[in-house]
């Protein structure tokens, strides 16, 4: 917990740019809450190939993977129900290729239509709380008892040296 | 904003996520599977390992236990290794065909090793719920009682009929009152014979008489009118008495039906005994079938008439495949499947083709063939049969089984425990399921079966009869809803097992017959006392009110035509006088 702690204050307080790691946000949502598949190679292949902020994006990744846990079957029942349109239908079956996508799955395609809708919103908005973070109160965070602390801990000393 | 490294990072985080998917495939897939069917089931799970191998693409599971929910100690079902070989493109497409899957070492029943846990369903053994206390009850009711429960129709009309002849007792004073008065007719008779038998004097005597009959004619008219009036009035009363007593006659036969279907004696006696004994048991066996149903459930298309009815809760997949209108493949498609089933201390294969949910994609049924010889426990086994979900979900099964050596089964409990120590089995049969209704056709023969009783004096005269029967042949149909069909067991040996060990009951039931048959008859007659009396005097009274109209038509004209013959000839006597005396 207080390595994670420490990892999101690094990046934080990186010289990462805020839309980096807004980005990173945004990708790393949408990659959680995909199955692992085509889409979150290609999304993986964005990320790498983009100079979004990794850190950020495995971290991310992998929290809203764990959330999926919980909200998959609501998801998948979500998408059952509204999935049925003949013309979707008939558009997801057009070619054997479009399928390797596995987008005709309901999870995958609940998830991918969730994450294409948060994708943007959560990009911007994290960019924007990152640069308030930065402007406003990073300054006063960083003389706060419990950050020194945290900072001058064996175990953060030890994760920013091995980092 | 193009990282220049990009590839090489991409590359190196692709190899480690696929090396972590190959080392943690495995595990993913045991938990999903593990999910997956204790969702399905509602009961635990366990899956000891499952690996894939990339070349060729094969998945091997070993030690699956999925446990009974009814009976927490034993598994439904296990198995010590499964194979299956997958296609890859359509795996890539998100489809699961596979080309070979081989099952070994398929058990049901076994026992486990510590109790899994239950998540859904009873935990009692389905064989307890068979209660021959209640199935055997000799508590009849009487007859008293059975009259009282019956709501005889006899009493209700029998009232109504008596309601009736009293209301026609009032209308017959009235039409007494009615009646012309004797004294009055012999009046009007006296009063015409004397005018006819007096001498007309002259023609204004003549037109006076004829005045005075042609009064008292009119009072006889009037007489004779009233009397038909009566007379109509006794012929209502006496029809409406009459169906009145019918109906009556006829709702005693009616109760008579009603009175004995409520003492079960219709039949000439109680339900067959072999309905009794095993008719909750084969329907709980058939019910058992439902579990499968449960099981294959999640993988049913949605639309499949009857899967709403399920009063349980709709269980899904974790991820479903959306019913494409042009699907290449089905959901899953295994191929060819062989399973090694371990059953009764020996192995058995069974062989399977197309198994799948959605056979119109394939264009043909699944279809199953299993034969087994030689067994310790069972000399032969036959099954086969094919199954397809098009626009329902029809399951087509026939059996042969021979020479089953039946061990030990636990009929009922406690005082009315019955137990078939040994026997050999010989079944064959059909069973055709659509969607969830269920048409079962079995026939079923009991050779050197040897029963042990509780100290129940009825099942030990059951036991005894069946022990000295050489075979003891069972038809067994069922048909209905596979949860709970309705079940028919026959055997010619119904009549003899039920005189011999029901005939306490049967003797009960012949004492209430007579009982019941005198008590409904007694009813009756008192119901009908005094009616059929009234009925005489009505037809009494009828003939007299013909033979008092007789007489008046009789007065009427004979008087009249008396008359005018005398005012002829005194006619004639004055035209002769004047015309100059005699002829």
């Amino acid at each position: 917990m207080l390595t994670l702690l420490a990892r999101i204050l690094k990046v934080l307080n990186s010289e990462a740019s805020p839309w980096q790691i807004g980005w990173a946000i945004g990708l790393g949502l949408m990659a959680g809450l995909l199955p692992f598949g085509l889409l979150t190679l290609l999304i993986l292949l964005l990320v790498c190939l983009l100079t979004v902020n990794l850190a950020t994006f495995l971290l991310v990744w992998g929290l809203c993977s764990g959330l999926m846990f919980m909200f998959g079957d609501a998801l998948e029942a979500l998408t059952w129900q509204y999935a049925q349109s003949p013309a979707l239908l008939q558009l997801l079956a057009q070619s054997e290729t479009l399928q390797l996508f596995h987008l005709h799955h309901t999870l995958v395609l609940g998830a991918f239509v969730l994450g294409i809708l948060l994708l943007l919103p959560v990009a911007w908005l994290s960019t924007v709380l990152v640069k308030q973070y930065r402007g406003r109160v990073m300054s006063k965070l960083q003389q706060w008892k419990i950050v020194q602390m945290l900072k001058a801990s064996k175990l953060v000393q030890l994760y920013e040296k091995l980092n | 904003m193009i990282r220049k490294s990009g590839w090489l990072i991409f590359l190196t985080l692709l190899a480690a996520v696929l090396a972590l998917v190959y080392l943690f495939l495995g595990t993913a897939i045991r938990l999903g599977m593990v999910y997956t069917l204790e969702k399905a089931v509602g009961a635990e799970v366990n899956i000891s390992d499952v690996s894939v191998s990339l070349a060729p693409l094969t998945l091997n599971v070993s030690e699956l236990q999925i446990t009974d929910n009814a009976k927490p100690s034993h598994n439904t079902i296990s198995f010590s290794n499964a194979r299956a070989a997958l296609e890859v493109w359509p795996a890539l497409l998100g489809y699961y065909v596979i080309n070979d899957l081989a099952v070994d070492g398929l058990a049901y029943g076994t026992e486990r090793s510590s109790p899994g846990k239950v998540f859904r369903g009873p935990h009692a053994d389905p064989a307890d719920k068979v209660d021959f206390q209640q199935l055997l009850r000799l508590d009849l009711p009487d007859a008293d009682e059975l009259l009282a429960r019956a709501d005889l129709q006899t009493v209700a009309r029998g009232e109504e009929l008596q309601q009736l002849a009293k209301d026609q007792q009032k209308v017959l004073r009235d039409v007494q009152s009615q009646l012309p008065d004797k004294a009055k007719l012999e009046q009007i008779q006296a009063d015409i014979k004397a005018l006819t038998d007096s001498k007309i004097a002259n023609p204004a005597d003549l037109a006076a008489k004829a005045a005075e009959l042609k009064k008292l004619q009119d009072s006889l008219r009037s007489e004779r009118d009233k009397l038909k009036a009566v007379q109509e009035q006794l012929g209502q009363s006496r029809q409406q008495l009459q169906q009145a007593v019918t109906a009556l006659r006829d709702a005693s036969s009616s109760d008579w039906q009603k009175l004995q279907d409520l003492a079960n004696i219709s039949d000439g006696g109680l339900a067959p005994i072999s309905q009794i004994l095993l008719g909750d048991f084969w329907g709980e066996r058939i019910g058992q079938l439902e579990a499968v149903y449960r099981l294959a459930g999640p993988y049913l298309p949605e639309n499949l008439p009857g899967k709403e009815l399920s009063d349980q809760p709709e269980l899904t997949l974790a991820n479903r495949i959306l019913p494409l209108p042009s699907q290449p493949y089905p959901d899953f498609w295994i191929k060819n499947a062989r399973v090694n089933w371990l059953i009764g201390g020996g192995e058995a294969l069974v062989e399977l083709q197309d198994i799948t949910a959605q056979h119109e994609i394939i264009n043909a049924a699944t279809r199953f063939n299993a034969e087994v010889t030689g067994l310790p426990q069972l000399a032969l086994l036959k099954l086969n049969g094919d199954f397809a979900v098009l626009e329902q979900m029809v399951t087509n099964v026939n059996w042969q089984l021979q020479g089953i050596n039946v061990d030990s089964m636990d009929i009922g409990r406690g005082d009315t425990l019955l137990q078939l120590a040994c026997a050999t089995l010989n079944t064959t049969g059909k069973l055709n399921l659509v969607d969830n209704q269920v048409k079962q056709q079995a026939q079923l023969v009991l050779q050197q079966a040897e029963f042990k009783p509780s100290d129940n004096k009825y099942m030990q005269q059951l036991a005894t009869l069946l022990n000295q029967q050489a075979e003891i042949p069972l038809n067994l149909n069922a048909s209905g809803l596979i949860s709970a069909p309705d079940v028919s067991i026959r055997s010619p040996l119904d009549k003899l097992l039920a005189d011999a060990v029901l005939g306490e009951a049967k003797a009960k039931i012949a004492t209430l017959q007579t009982d019941l048959r005198s008590k409904l008859d007694s009813e009756l007659q008192q119901q009908l006392g005094g009616q059929s009396d009234w009925l005489s005097m009505l037809d009494q009274q009828d003939s007299a009110a013909e033979s008092l109209e007789g007489n008046i038509e009789q007065m009427l004209n004979a008087k009249l035509a008396d008359v005018k013959e005398q005012a002829a000839d005194k006619l004639k006597d004055k035209l002769r006088d004047r015309l100059g005396g005699g002829g």
